[in-house]
């Protein structure tokens, strides 16, 4: 047994990459979860704390992903136990991609931490979720320019029908490292001429 | 005019114009300088208060209130 992991550890990538699904409370990061990893998940403890966490695996594009639900946190000033488990976890996982998650109806709180998490140079994708919400009470969330300012992949999800779930596994391995410096600029409107590649719809694709 | 938020009436309107304790907890849950709020609950007898900002429900402490500065009457 130990021998066949060791072998099988040899030729495929260990577990694959590891990704933190970080966001405020109730933004839809466990229906998200769900969603993607199906019914492989377990629970764990985190050490030393009454804090559960519950991480589980799925594979897209050939790739093993093992994705780990953060409790809900405000900010990586930890106010509380759950908030200190999510600052501690993604500590513990300085390789990992972090999925970060937003509620679409509220993406100015969200961003926060968001940009709080992008300050550490972790490779990152954003989801914005509760798309259907927002549509319901007439709230638009440009998806396009939100990427456009924060330089990584933002793919819109309704985590309770599903839709953009598969779009967002697929982005997955596009995930980069922001630069914060360069989403301050841009949000001043000082666009750096070499940053607009001709020709790209800004797909955060490259 | 510049009242405590802790002072503004039920069902009112202000501005946040200033963060006199930590900006930091306020700020990630959404209530930052220039941002409009609206006094959703007080309780009576140093009860939390609640404002609404946008979409946003934000709950917080009495004492809390007390430190945020806000401007009434600018028919934002
Ligand atoms: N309308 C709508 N509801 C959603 C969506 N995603 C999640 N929900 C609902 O929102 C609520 C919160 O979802 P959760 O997945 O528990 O949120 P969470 O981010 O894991 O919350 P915490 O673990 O507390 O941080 C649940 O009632 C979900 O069914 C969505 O895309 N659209
Ligand atoms: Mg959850």
């Amino acid at each position: 047994m130990t021998e066949e992991k060791a072998k099988g550890n040899a030729d495929l990538p260990e577990k694959g990459t590891t990704v933190l699904m970080l966001g405020n409370p109730n933004v839809g990061k466990s229906a998200l979860f769900n969603r993607m990893t199906g019914a492989n998940a377990i629970v764990s403890n985190y050490p030393g704390t009454t804090v559960d966490f519950t991480s589980g695996t799925f594979i897209e594009g050939g790739h093993t992903y093992t994705i780990i639900d953060v409790p809900g946190t405000y900010s990586l000033e930890p106010r509380d136990a759950a908030e200190e488990v999510a600052v501690r976890m993604l500590r513990d996982s300085p390789d990992a991609t972090v999925m970060i998650v937003l509620d679409a109806t509220k993406t100015d709180r969200g961003l926060y931490v968001a940009l709080e998490v992008m300050e550490r140079g972790m490779p990152c994708i954003v989801a914005v979720n509760m798309m259907d919400a927002a549509h319901e009470k007439k709230i638009t969330v440009d998806i396009a320019e939100l990427q456009r300012i924060l330089g990584v992949p933002v793919v819109s999800t309704t985590a309770t029908s599903g839709e953009g779930v598969r779009d967002l596994a697929e982005m997955l391995r596009k995930a980069k490292v922001a630069d914060i410096g360069a989403i301050a600029q841009r949000l001043r409107g000082e666009e750096q001429e070499r940053e607009s590649v001709r020709g790209c719809g800004g797909c955060g694709g490259c | 005019m510049l009242i405590k938020l802790s002072d503004l009436p039920f069902g009112e309107r202000a501005v946040v114009r200033e963060i006199r304790t930590s900006a930091h907890d306020l700020n990630c849950m959404g209530l930052r300088i220039g941002k409009e709020l609206k006094m959703v609950t007080k309780q009576p007898i140093k009860g939390p208060v609640v404002v609404l900002l946008g979409e946003l429900e934000i709950a917080m402490g009495l004492e809390t209130a007390e430190l945020i500065v806000v401007e009434t009457g600018t028919d934002a």
